[in-house]
């Protein structure tokens, strides 16, 4: 379970990053004040454009930053003042596969079990398991340098998934993949679902979004701007597609923050 | 303990599947032997043709015989008949090695017991050409101030009070180790800096440039024991580096024949288990040292190049205190024992002339120690910074 409460990342601007941005503001809100609710067995979707805000979300919630303000708990653990704790049930993947080139899958997911403190046996078990799971035998002892994208995102899904933690984010998962590797992962996520883990997936693909989302939330300008469960989601629609509707939602958003 | 252990091998397979530094190792190895064979071979080389060469030498003015007949020999050939202007336009064009001019009154001048000239044209560039004809005028000086004393009767020695003995306790090892214990810091600090430069830049701005650094955030792992890791592989490489650059130096004397015996001989005494131990011990802080200066640096880059920018003033901060050790006046003492690098590189020419006292050198290796855990420290509080990490 994850519980967001009053979450803000605020950033203090340099002078050379104010010159950039071409503004005199002393501080960006990357997150603003932001809460919601993940629960097990569930896929709390998380959707806004470039530079909303769910990246620096999703890392908040991962441990790799720390929020201005608010708490994050991850199963009722805060991520500031237990963060190892949260950091053992959770397993974090991105749409860029972030491996080491001159590593083996093999010997990459040993290293990440032995960063979870797990026993040499247990990296076994599970690396077996994964392995299986995802058909990487047969690649398993090259070097990720040498293998293809779709190769890579299963080694860095198997990478992810070692301490078989209660908790998975995936953010963009599946961005820049091939169909058949970005079905294992749509396939990998229903899995998790259906072993009871805590899911928050975030994506641009309305597509994914409909059909593995159970409750979604849109983030626009650090803010939360809607959250409820999809099937009122869809029950709003009017006719519209998703996509429409989302594209609706954001833009109202911005014209309006615009204004402010 | 276990975690850092597991880093440090991680870090270590990745280091040494990079091509780039197996043949960064490779040139520590191979290129100081590769050096010193060069310039001794071509120094040797040089030496010899220049001593063996004959020297082609014209007598110009009105010679006296005694003169003309100390040169006869193979060392020299006498071109006759030239006037001053050929002989110097010969000498200019490099076909002439130096004229030799004497005036019309030199036989009678010098038979009168008074002091004749003797004019010496000859280009400097060659320095053995004035040295040899040098040493036929004076065998002649010599020889003329003997028949005049002879003549008036007096003993050389009346002329010769007193005659200067020096007899040198300075042994070889002093000798050379002051001058090889200056050279020898400039390799294996630069070396060692060198070795921990790239991988620092590969471990840390590299791991940000390719987004790895995310993923082994969200370990349960504790950043320190991430970041002790990487500098202790940062920290190893350059260590290697610099052994193997002594060992380069230790490998040419070993298998050059050109090195002189008795500077070989002496290099053999210095380089003993004793000096290697006494310099691992100060290079093992060093590399460490290194290593958490290098991280500190390159985790503010975002990447490579930018890394590589940041770090290029270092070599220049590096190579200044090596440099000092060798200016004359600058002695290892209990301020100097504090300044890092000088101190290594001036306990550096003190284990090697055979003089270093060891409080002096505990004090450097203390100080060492101190300096590379200060620094990582800093490198740990740099690397715990969002904004450095991310």
């Amino acid at each position: 379970m994850i519980d967001v409460k009053n979450v803000t990342k605020k950033y203090t601007l340099t002078k050379k990053q104010q010159k950039e941005l071409q503004t005199n503001t002393q501080s960006v809100f990357a997150v603003n004040n932001v809460s919601f609710t993940c629960t097990p067995g569930k896929v709390f979707s998380l959707l806004g454009p470039n530079g909303a805000g769910k990246t620096t979300l999703l890392r908040m919630v991962a441990t790799i930053l720390k929020p201005t303000e608010g708490t994050i708990l991850v199963n009722n653990k805060s991520t500031i003042t237990n963060a190892t704790e949260v950091q053992k049930s959770i397993g974090f993947l991105t749409g860029s596969t972030n491996l080491y080139d001159k590593l083996t899958p093999q010997e990459t997911v040993t290293y990440f079990g032995k960063l979870h403190g797990i026993s040499k046996s247990g990296i076994q078990q599970r690396t077996q398991l994964l392995f299986d799971q995802l058909n990487i035998h047969e690649f398993s002892t090259k070097r990720i340098s040498q293998l293809s994208t779709g190769m890579k995102q299963k080694v860095s899904i198997a990478r992810s998934m070692i301490h078989d933690p209660d908790v998975v984010i995936f953010d963009e998962p599946t961005s820049g993949l091939d169909v058949i590797t970005a079905n294992s992962i749509i396939e990998l996520i229903k899995q998790c679902k259906a072993a009871g883990k805590t899911i928050i997936f975030s994506s641009h693909i309305m597509s994914e979004v409909d059909l593995l989302c159970d409750e979604l939330a849109i983030i626009n300008h650090g803010k939360i701007i809607y959250n409820d469960a999809m099937d009122n989601f869809r029950m709003q629609l009017n006719g519209q597609s998703l996509t429409e509707a989302f594209i609706d939602i954001v833009k109202n958003n911005t014209l309006a923050h615009q204004e402010i | 303990m276990q975690i850092i252990v597991s880093v440090l091998k991680k870090e270590l397979i990745c280091q040494l599947r990079d091509k780039r530094t197996l043949v960064s190792m490779l040139i520590s190895i191979l290129a100081i032997p590769l050096i010193l064979f060069l310039t001794f071979k071509v120094q040797s080389n040089f030496i010899n043709k220049e001593n063996n060469k004959q020297l082609k030498v014209a007598f110009v003015g009105e010679t006296p015989s005694f003169l003309e007949d100390k040169f006869k020999s193979k060392q020299f050939k006498i071109q006759s008949n030239l006037s001053l202007v050929e002989g110097l336009d010969a000498l200019h064009k490099d076909s002439l090695d130096a004229i030799i001019e004497t005036n019309a009154k030199f036989e009678s001048v010098v038979d009168a017991q008074q002091t004749g000239t003797i004019n010496v044209y000859h280009k400097s560039e060659s320095f053995v050409t004035l040295q040899k004809i040098t040493a036929q005028i004076d065998a002649l000086k010599s020889q003329i101030v003997s028949q005049r004393l002879s003549k008036l009767a007096i003993d050389e020695q009346l002329i010769t009070p007193i005659v200067i003995n020096p007899i040198d306790l300075t042994s070889n090892q002093e000798k050379f180790g002051k001058a090889l214990g200056g050279f020898l810091p400039y390799i294996f600090v630069l070396t060692c800096l060198l070795g921990c430069l790239y991988p620092s830049i590969e471990l840390i701005t590299g791991e940000k440039e390719k987004g790895t650094v995310e993923t082994i955030l969200t370990t349960p792992a504790s950043r320190f024991h991430i970041l002790f890791g990487k500098i202790l592989c940062i920290a190893l490489m350059g260590l290697t580096l610099a052994i193997l650059s002594v060992s380069g130096i230790l490998m040419g004397v070993k298998f050059i024949n050109d090195i002189p015996k008795e500077i070989s001989e002496t290099l053999h005494q210095i380089l003993s288990l004793k000096f290697l131990i006494m310099l691992f011990v100060m290079l093992v802080p060093l590399s460490l040292f290194f290593g958490s200066l290098l991280t500190a640096l390159v985790v503010r880059a975002k990447t490579f190049k930018e890394a590589q920018s940041i770090t290029t003033p270092v070599n220049l901060v590096v190579v200044f205190p090596v440099a000092m050790a060798l200016l004359p006046g600058v002695e290892l003492n209990w301020n100097t024992a504090f300044i890092p690098i000088l101190n290594l590189s001036l306990a550096t020419k003190e284990i090697i002339a055979g003089t270093i006292e060891l409080p002096y050198y505990f004090a450097i290796v203390f100080s060492l120690i101190l300096l590379a855990l200060a620094t990582l420290y800093y490198s740990y509080k740099q690397y715990t910074k969002e904004s450095m990490v991310l």
